[in-house]
């Protein structure tokens, strides 16, 4: 990320943030810790019930009796089976429930970030923070949160056990749980940096994988198979290498553990056997004292295992944190109308993208309604930058693009986009068919019957264009496949945005690889498009710009009117190129 | 589902197959596993020691207390050492499988990458990965200790008392059924569950790839909609998974369970009878405690093996397909003849290409023209081996394209794609692209691709850092800086996809004469929209639904072919500004 990255949490603050998905999980909670209640106690109470029996029944040679506690036992084991499998449900249902909120909201928060955010991330990392890092959480909602629990209480049972058995032994038996309790906090924030560090080299390994996939014609091409194994081997070995310190750090809770396990024995022994010579307690005692420990301790091993889990849960999350905190930045702002007769106007416009110099500086003018412009000039002159800036996929460094009358910032988006249509440059499709990209985000139609969504592409006279794909409007796509040409993409492209019936349309280069004789057609289409619609076009052929009604000349931060076509060639081929 | 299959398909390569790969590392895990879990037996025989010790009286706290500490460091280290080379032998398997993965798809074809899908084989490095490493680090360890522990436990309880012995073990057999029957079931769960996974990697990265799109449309609500789908299936098959689980725990649980009341019930009948003593009794509960903490290891294990069976099993998928083809060896400087010859290409039923043929001697330029979707980049793919012909062979200098050495004949060879591909690398990485270019070429494709004043402009200048969709260019910068990376080998051949597209007149112009004077050999192949920049060319050929029109000088074309005509027609009007760059 290129923001600053957010402090790492402790513990319990992170844990505080996982509860308020939690929290609508209340009922199931309870529900889980009422069986998990019914569950330990049946386990802790079993073996009293056959020492019971032993002592009782079967040295006193009274079958009946042997027999009756079998008969109560196996209830008892029938119930436990019952309240096992709730326990388990309840709380596997609220990990997973947890889990898809969870994605779900990341998901959500993407779609409101800002089209600069992505222009800085690699889409592998993402796409890591959201399956990997989720998952991470996962593993801790639905593993181990399910055995926390169960451990906290019969842990909760035993110390209340063995407290009642005798305070100060008690006291003395759980005193390296105390140690172990300030040695988990001490080494915790270690562990987890490691473990983030971890998380974030995955992440670089996912990028690296997703940009090698992506363009792997170009690696094929030029016969660097042996560049994509060397990057991966770099990234590969920067995980392992990360992993293998996150594993490390992550080893040193279970052996401190058991070793304080074994030492709280050694104590109990010792000053068990003190407290007997001096009349303290009895051998009996300790005897089930050295049992209860054993209960202690034994969840305490697990507890190191959760805290393993909950640590790497923690890094996980604060690296979603860092997209959920993330400021969208094209935030909606009241503004007042102003008189204006154009449909969009620029006004003072300046516009930098964070890491370059001005690409617009201080641009004014007008586009009337109706009318057909065209923006011209070199490569890297700032057309498309003009035209990002008209659709609001930036916001302006300075001054403000007026669209009615009224500053762009202050539309929602869901008015703006309706009234500003805008086929991209590099036009991307979904997996699905090519009607289902076609109507893409149309709401208009988001009920419409196949049948309907094909009569309307002949109401808008698009059918012909069909015969360009190989199986119609039914032809399968898949996104960033080779099957559906960048021409044909571009076709889809154009059918959407006209089909959406905007106030302004913008196409950039929207048919640049489109034959001729095809985009004669598309220029039919584009005439019977309603008398108000004012269309910007950017083009670098000619004959696409011919029937405009005004040109505009874009280069080196500048945008000047050409009065006709004339002069804007004139302006391209003799004009000064400053980019 | 894609990639369903029936379930009874068993994977050539079971995760099982991992193990004598790691042999040392595993038995030094299983070493450590047996010296700490020996050391830990002691601490309890220890205890008894030192309490029988009070009891006679002989109790010293130095006798007691030492062996004790000395056990107890014992314990710690051997399990800190276990620990560590837990973390180890689980990153060192993940580093090597992803190695192997990597190393396969890096010999693969195109297609394969393709119809595979990035986010298919994106999922297999990583969570498939991570579902395997655990599994050879984990659970085999606690799977054979437990089978040892098993094996040892059930022969204690036969030795102590043969009847009680037989009932109790019986308990073994139903868990192992009930593991067998839970497996059966929850294999193709797991499998299920990682396909979700790719969905769910897939509507990420189409989100975010297309997130300009869904800016420019408001689609944002169409785009969660689509997610919420496969999010919920994801959350479906982890409860379906987690119903299995949530019923063969407890089911197991009970059993071992039943074993305690057999204790009780046949045990003390047995007592009664005079046939066992209540110490064998007790004997007996305590054996079975040791029975039964393994299977619960397994138990907790059995969610982990298979979820690293399914994984490894599509890890599998990968490592076994055919790779690609191998090149052939030989090692040749091109002269720069081409030649497609009845070449094909179908893609399922459909015919991408029909029966094209046409010869290019070296030196000379053609261009390809002809409609949108009319085979026009299949054939540059098929030139170049990107797509290898149902039917049909290119030759090179009259050689069929197999017989050269892939890095040799494509280090002869540059392709300028269509879409602009940038690495998220500096300029100069992003034109060197990796080999050793010398820096004589490097200029001359710079100032070629008229890339030198730009990069002049910028701070960083080719050291400049350009992004994945990185915003610092425009797009006909990435376009030249996509000439200047095929520029940049001095191919004798140069294939060019639509070039001129997203570069203005003058700029194509200027470049087009570059080319031209740079590298006067070349023999150039362009497929482009405009006639007026190729009317010189010695060869147009007219492509229409995959099948040559056409082929001919301009001339020729526009006197034989009424469709060259048509498209010389729509682009006639404008034919006059165009020729002013000239």
């Amino acid at each position: 990320m290129n923001t600053k990255p957010t402090k790492p949490t402790s513990s319990l603050t992170g844990l505080r943030k996982l509860l308020p998905f939690l929290k609508v999980e209340r009922g199931n909670l309870a529900w889980a810790a009422l069986f998990i209640l019914v569950t330990s106690t049946i386990n802790l109470g079993a073996p009293f019930v056959f020492g019971y029996a032993v002592d009782n029944f079967i040295a006193k040679g009274d079958y009946p009796g042997v027999l009756v506690t079998v008969g109560v036992m196996l209830a008892a084991y029938l119930i436990s089976l019952g309240t096992q499998y709730s326990q388990m449900w309840f709380m596997g249902g609220v990990g997973q429930r947890v889990l898809f909120r969870l994605r779900s909201l990341i998901f959500g928060k993407l779609q409101q970030l800002s089209i600069a955010f992505f222009n800085r991330q690699k889409a592998g990392d993402l796409i890591s923070r959201i399956n990997n890092d989720t998952d991470k959480l996962n593993q801790f909602f639905a593993e181990t949160l399910v055995r926390f629990v169960g451990t906290i209480v019969i842990m909760a049972g035993t110390s209340i056990f063995l407290l009642s058995l005798n305070v100060k032994l008690g006291l003395a038996a759980m005193a390296p749980a105390v140690v172990l309790l300030a040695y988990t906090r001490l080494l915790s924030p270690w562990v987890k940096s490691r473990t983030a560090a971890s998380l974030k080299a995955m992440g670089g390994l996912s990028g690296e994988v997703q940009e090698s996939l992506d363009h792997f014609k170009v690696i094929v091409a030029f016969d660097r198979r042996d560049y994509f194994r060397k990057q991966f081997e770099i990234a590969n070995e920067t995980n392992y290498r990360a992993a293998l310190r996150a594993g490390v750090a992550n080893a040193s809770y279970s052996p401190v553990y058991d070793f304080a396990s074994s030492f709280a024995q050694l104590i109990v022994v010792v000053y068990g056997l003190f407290l007997i010579s001096h009349g303290a307690m009895t051998i009996g005692l300790l005897l089930s004292f050295l049992l209860y420990i054993n209960q202690f301790y034994g969840p305490l091993r697990q507890i190191a295992m959760l805290w393993q889990s909950f640590q790497t849960a923690l890094a996980a999350w604060d690296r979603i944190s860092e997209i959920l905190e993330q400021d969208p930045g094209m935030g909606k702002t009241k503004a007042k109308a102003q008189a204006s007769s154009a449909v969009l106007e620029f006004r003072g416009v300046s516009f930098r993208y964070s890491d370059s110099g001005d690409v617009l500086k201080d641009i004014s003018f007008a586009l009337e309604r109706g009318k057909t412009y065209a923006l011209v000039g070199p490569t890297g002159g700032g057309k498309t930058t003009t035209a990002s800036l008209m659709a609001r996929l930036y916001d302006p460094t300075e001054g403000a693009v007026l669209l009615g009358g009224r500053d762009l910032r202050s539309y929602s988006n869901e008015e703006r986009t309706k009234k500003i249509g805008f086929i991209l440059q590099e036009p991307f499709l979904f997996s699905g068919t090519v009607l289902d990209n076609i109507f893409y985000g149309n709401t208009e139609y988001a009920k419409a019957s196949h049948e309907e969504k094909v009569n309307a592409l002949k109401e808008n006279r698009l059918d012909g264009l069909m015969a360009r794909f190989s199986e119609g409007v039914d032809t399968p796509v898949q996104a960033g496949a080779e099957t559906i040409s960048l021409g044909q993409r571009q076709l889809i492209a154009f059918m959407r945005a006209v089909l959406r019936k905007p106030e302004l349309l913008i196409l950039d280069e929207a048919t640049a690889n489109i034959d001729t004789v095809t985009e004669q057609s598309l220029e039919e289409v584009l005439r019977q498009l309603p008398e108000e619609t004012t269309r910007v076009i950017i083009a670098h052929r000619l004959n696409t710009i011919e029937s405009a009604d005004g040109i505009f000349f874009v280069n080196g931060g500048k945008i000047e009117g050409a009065g006709s076509l004339q002069q804007a060639v004139d302006m391209l081929m003799h004009g000064k190129r400053q980019s | 589902m894609k990639s369903a299959k029936p379930a009874k398909e068993k994977p050539k390569n079971s995760v099982f197959s991992l193990i004598p790969r790691y042999k040392g590392f595993l038995v030094g895990l299983l070493g450590l596993a047996i010296l700490s879990n020996a050391l830990n037996l002691a601490i309890p025989k220890l205890v008894a020691n030192g309490i029988d010790a009070f009891g006679k009286g002989t109790y010293d706290l130095i006798g007691f207390g030492l062996p004790f500490l000395g056990v107890m460091f014992g314990v710690l280290l051997a399990a800190y050492a276990l620990a560590i080379l837990q973390a180890f032998t689980a990153e060192r398997v993940a580093r090597d499988i992803r190695r192997d993965v990597a190393d396969k798809i890096s010999r693969q074809t195109f297609s394969y990458v393709q119809t595979t899908t990035p986010s298919k084989l994106l999922t297999n490095l990583t969570s498939d990965v991570d579902a395997v490493k655990t599994f050879v680090s984990m659970a085999t360890v606690t799977l054979i200790s437990s089978v040892f522990l098993i094996l040892g436990a059930c022969a204690l309880l036969l030795s102590t008392n043969l009847k009680l012995g037989l009932a109790v073990v019986l308990i073994v057999p139903l868990i192992g059924g009930t593991f067998f029957v839970v497996f059966r079931r929850v294999g193709p769960l797991f499998k299920q569950a990682q396909e979700v996974v790719d969905r769910l990697n897939k509507t990420i990265n189409e989100s975010i790839l297309g997130a300009a799109l869904i800016r420019v449309l408001n689609a944002g609500k169409e785009e969660d909609v689509k997610f919420a789908e496969v999010n919920t299936q994801a959350k479906n098959v982890g409860i379906s998974i987690l119903r299995m689980f949530a019923s063969m725990i407890p089911l197991i649980t009970f059993l071992a369970s039943a074993a305690t009341l057999t204790i009780l019930g046949f045990g003390g009948h047995l007592v009664i009878a005079g046939e066992m003593t209540v110490g064998q009794l007790a004997a007996f509960n305590s054996y079975v405690a040791i029975l039964i903490f393994p299977i619960i290891m397994i138990g907790f294990m059995s969610s982990l093996i298979g979820r690293a069976a399914a994984s490894y099993a599509r890890i599998a998928e990968v490592l076994d397909a055919p790779a690609a083809a191998e090149g052939g060896e030989e090692i040749a400087t091109l002269r720069g003849d081409i030649e497609m010859k009845d070449v094909s290409i179908l893609v399922g039923e459909k015919a991408i290409l029909k029966d094209v043929s046409f010869a290019l001697s070296a030196g000379t330029r053609t261009a390809i023209i002809g409609p949108t979707a009319a085979g026009k980049t299949q054939l540059l793919y098929a030139l170049t081996g990107l797509i290898t012909p149902t039917k049909g062979v290119v030759l090179y200098d009259q050689r069929p394209v197999t017989v050269y050495d892939p890095q040799s004949l494509h280090s002869q060879l540059g392709l300028v794609f269509q879409d602009s591909i940038i690495f998220n690398l500096t300029l100069r990485e992003n034109i060197s692209f990796g080999q050793d270019i010398s820096p004589e070429y490097f200029e001359k494709a710079m100032e070629t691709a008229e890339l030198s004043d730009f990069v002049h402009t910028l701070p960083d200048g080719l050291d400049t850092l350009v992004s994945e969709r990185g915003t610092s260019l425009s797009g006909g910068q990435k376009q030249r800086l996509m000439l200047a990376r095929a520029l940049a080998l001095n191919p004798k051949i140069l294939l060019l996809d639509d070039f001129t597209a997203r570069v203005d007149t003058n700029t194509e112009h200027r470049i087009l004469a570059n080319v031209r004077k740079n590298y006067p050999n070349l023999t150039l192949v362009s497929v482009t929209q405009k006639i007026a920049s190729v009317e010189d060319y010695d060869r147009i050929i007219l492509l229409m639904e995959g099948e040559v029109l056409a082929q001919g000088t301009h001339a020729e074309l526009m006197s034989r072919s009424p469709e060259y005509v048509q498209i010389f027609e729509s682009q006639r009007s404008t034919n006059r500004y165009e020729h002013q760059a000239d």
